[in-house]
């Protein structure tokens, strides 16, 4: 069994691995059915207001659609709001001081979540901290609830774990996420062994450990400004600092971009190598697999698009520009949230009560009424950048 | 009782990938991105994809009779909808209400590994889906002929040799190399913990304390394991360790089918290492260096060291699995976790390839502990066992409020 074959069995290939094009379709999916939900929400409760009050709906017979009014997000809207809340998420993260797979994980947690969800039907801003404290869980890093909530600004225990539920389910309760990271520090392990002159090449390939190490302070320099390395010592400590490179590549712009859907791991750690410097790369690919193998243009064909990718990441800090962007989408979702998914605390409650065998009629719309109130006063609170404050406990 | 189910897994879910990556994805994004657009009018408003999806899974399986309960989780017989002669173990997980952290640890980590680990010879998780509230329902194989601590236990009913003892630790040695090959540590290999399926195949199965390698540096709990199969460096408090703690308990299930009772089943965690000392000798610098330096080292009497038991002590007491077999469970059970083989190691002893051959797993004794076992057997939480011999068990994990 090859580990080719062992990382096929894996739910990362199974489940949440695409081409591009069936990720675009599959998000372009999502966004249309989330819009119909929105709208369909929308009209409902118009028509309950409607019924209620008839004064306000004074032409009856001209039925104006207020959902048709509303404007939607676009894929592309949905994805800079997801992808804005993802470096949120890797900024609280950093915050409590949680280890890089902790981190990973949550993100990837979230960008896995909205492929078949939307961010009008789910605030990101409300799931982005179910995403970091269950992947503490997932990554053993278990943190206390209560303490996990009291780092985050504005959010109660009850406000974390209510999302969880539909979290996991949009997980479709896989949760375990294959990273690069591992992959890289063994990478760069098997080059300072080469450049120690203790190193092996792969199957098929001759050169001894010496000439692997001479060879080696031979390797062109990775930027044509830099100076090539004269001894052994150096080519270490280019190796360091291609290390350091690939390594906040697979921190940052590895995460934030769809890399994880569309690469392997392995692919994602050599393309970052590549990013970092090129040289190397090729050569430690060089032995592994014999330059005259048809395995190589085709692997380093893939690892340059992957490295296209990475390269083109939305920054880790937003400018002032982005900010502005996020902002206008924000104010845009605000109008376009599904109405009946705003109160995941309540929505969370009702399911568990409905699950215990009480809460009948009667004390179902006086929640729905509670909750309807409580959203209309966050409604009118909701004058910050990013909308109302999270549901407080109705009861 | 029948052959195991046969299960139709759903495209979605589908085990053995056999089609190439593309054609492969093709059906996968085929199955995630069309929403069944007729069905999704009136019931499905407000519906997301995912929700559906959990749907389309829940209504694949029926629950039958109940077949054990527990305080973590219920299990039930079940089968597939499309198929009422199939069998299935479908394990109910309860809400704990105390628990206020959300989905548990236990929960968590059974899932998070069973989904990934698919061995024939760790227990298959066919789909996991989610009740209206929030219940998590795992849909496990069904193995209906008990484990393996009943057969060990039933000395007067069940006869076996070292062909079939050979067959079982294969079996087990295949799956637990399995999990290592796949960054996991199972932390809970015990005779009660290898279920045994109609064919006779045995199945590791209980990933309830199953963590991934841990990276450089990151200390592991050392709560882990049942005492009576948990390994020295984990009794001396070390919280960095390897596959070699999973080695070392299935070295003591490998005596235990030998001697037909536990190896070394100590009352507490001192008297376990007081029976280790006894029966494999005391742990010293000299035969393990850097032992000393772990937090929960004992200093021992210089006299009243016991010298690690040579050869001819494991062939007195062992002596059925003969010298070859011997030797193997001897490097299984080294004191020193650097020292003792690792699964993969194991496999390739030469043990396998010397006589006896293991017997076929159709012709392994069976005791047929029927699916109340099994249930009795899924219930328990990662680490828990009956009723009476709770005190002997590895669940003091440091989740603070996780365990109640």
């Amino acid at each position: 069994m090859t580990e080719d074959d062992i990382y096929r069995t894996s739910t990362q290939y199974r489940l949440w691995s695409f081409t591009r094009e069936s990720l675009a379709s599959l998000r372009s999916t999502t966004n249309a059915s989330a819009a119909d939900g929105v709208r369909a929400a929308i009209r409902s409760q118009h028509v309950g207001q409607a019924g209620s009050d008839p004064a306000r709906e004074g032409s009856n017979d001209k039925p104006s659609d207020p959902a048709k009014e509303v404007d939607c997000l676009t894929v592309e809207e949905e994805q800079k709001l997801v992808g804005f809340y993802c470096v949120k998420a890797m900024q609280f993260a950093d915050f409590c001081e949680f280890p890089t797979n902790v981190k990973a994980t949550a993100v990837q947690y979230l960008k896995r979540f909205y492929l078949s969800n939307s961010p009008m039907t789910y605030h990101p801003k409300e799931m982005m901290a179910a995403a970091l404290f269950l992947s503490t869980k997932t990554e053993n890093h278990y943190t206390s609830l209560r303490s996990f909530a009291s780092k985050l600004p504005k959010t109660t225990p009850e406000s974390v774990v209510a999302p969880e539920f539909l979290l996991t389910q949009g997980l479709r309760f896989t949760f375990d996420v294959r990273h690069p990271h591992r992959g890289l520090e063994g990478g760069i392990m098997e080059l300072l062994g080469l450049a120690q002159g203790k190193g092996q090449a792969g199957p098929g390939i001759k050169q001894s450990s010496e000439q692997l190490q001479k060879e080696m302070v031979d390797i062109e320099p990775a930027k044509e400004s830099s100076k090539k390395a004269r001894s052994a010592d150096e080519v270490v400590r280019r190796i360091q600092v291609a290390h350091g490179k690939a390594k906040e590549v697979g921190k940052s712009s590895a995460l934030l971009t769809d890399a994880y859907f569309l690469y392997t791991p392995s692919q994602i750690w050599l393309s970052s190598l590549f990013l970092a410097d090129e040289p190397l790369a090729r050569f430690y690919i060089n032995t592994k697999i014999p330059t005259t193998s048809t395995l190589t243009p085709k692997l380093i064909s893939t690892l340059q698009s992957c490295a296209e990718l990475l390269r083109s990441s939305a920054s880790a800090n937003p400018g002032e520009a982005e900010i502005k962007a996020l902002t206008r989408i924000d104010k845009k979702l605000f109008k376009c949230r599904n109405p009946d998914k705003v109160d995941l605390v309540g929505i969370n409650k009702a399911q568990k009560r409905d699950s215990k065998g009480a809460g009948e009629n009667g004390l179902d719309e006086r929640v729905i009424k509670k909750r309807k109130l409580e959203r209309e006063k966050s409604e009118k609170e909701a004058e910050g950048i990013f909308g109302p404050t999270l549901a407080k406990e109705t009861n | 009782m029948a052959m195991s189910p046969v299960v139709t897994y759903d495209s979605t879910s589908n085990i053995k990938v056999t089609a190439t990556k593309a054609k492969s994805l093709a059906v996968r994004t085929n199955s995630i991105s069309k929403p069944q657009n007729g069905s999704t009018s009136e019931p499905g408003r407000g519906q997301e994809l995912a929700e559906r999806l959990n749907d389309e899974t829940k209504q694949k399986y029926v629950k039958d009779k109940k077949l054990g309960e527990g305080t973590y989780a219920i299990v039930y017989l079940g089968h597939l909808k499309a198929d009422p002669s199939s069998l299935l173990a479908i394990k109910k997980i309860k809400v704990n209400t105390e628990y206020r952290d959300g989905l548990s640890m236990d929960a968590i980590r059974e899932v998070k590994y069973l989904q990934e680990l698919s061995h024939p010879n760790i227990i298959a998780l066919h789909a996991v889906f989610s009740s209206k509230n929030q219940n998590l329902n795992l849909v496990l194989e069904y193995l209906p002929l008990g484990d393996l601590e009943m057969l060990i236990k039933d000395s007067e009913g069940i006869r076996y040799g070292t062909a079939e003892v050979k067959a079982w630790m294969g079996m087990l040695g295949r799956a637990v190399w399995f999990c290592h090959e796949n960054f996991v540590l199972h932390r809970d290999i015990k005779p009660n913990n290898l279920l045994i399926a109609a064919d006779g195949e045995v199945k590791l199965a209980d990933f309830g304390l199953a963590r991934s390698f841990s990276d450089p540096y990151r200390p592991m709990t050392y709560q882990v394991i049942t005492r009576w199969y948990r390994p020295p460096e984990l009794l001396f408090g070390a919280r960095f360790y390897s596959g070699a703690v999973d080695v070392w308990s299935m070295g003591t299930v490998f005596a235990e089918l030998i001697l037909r009772f536990p190896f070394v089943a100590g009352n507490t965690d001192m008297h376990q290492l007081e029976l280790i000392c006894n029966a494999i000798g005391t742990p010293t610098e000299e035969n393990w260096p850097g032992v000393s330096k772990l937090e929960g080292y004992l200093k021992y009497d210089k006299a009243a060291t016991i010298p690690v038991r040579g050869k001819d002590f494991y062939l007195s007491k062992f002596g059925t699995a003969g010298p070859v077999g011997v030797d193997l469970l001897m490097s299984m059970l080294a004191l020193d976790p650097r020292k003792r083989c690792t699964s993969r190691e194991m496999l390739e002893h030469k043990w396998w390839s010397s006589e006896p051959r293991p017997t076929a797993k159709e012709d392994l004794p069976k005791k047929g502990g029927g699916p109340e076992r099994m249930g009795e057997d899924l219930k328990r939480r990662g680490g828990e066992i009956e009723d009476g011999r709770g005190d002997r068990v590895a669940r003091k994990l440091n989740f603070g409020v996780a365990k109640s």
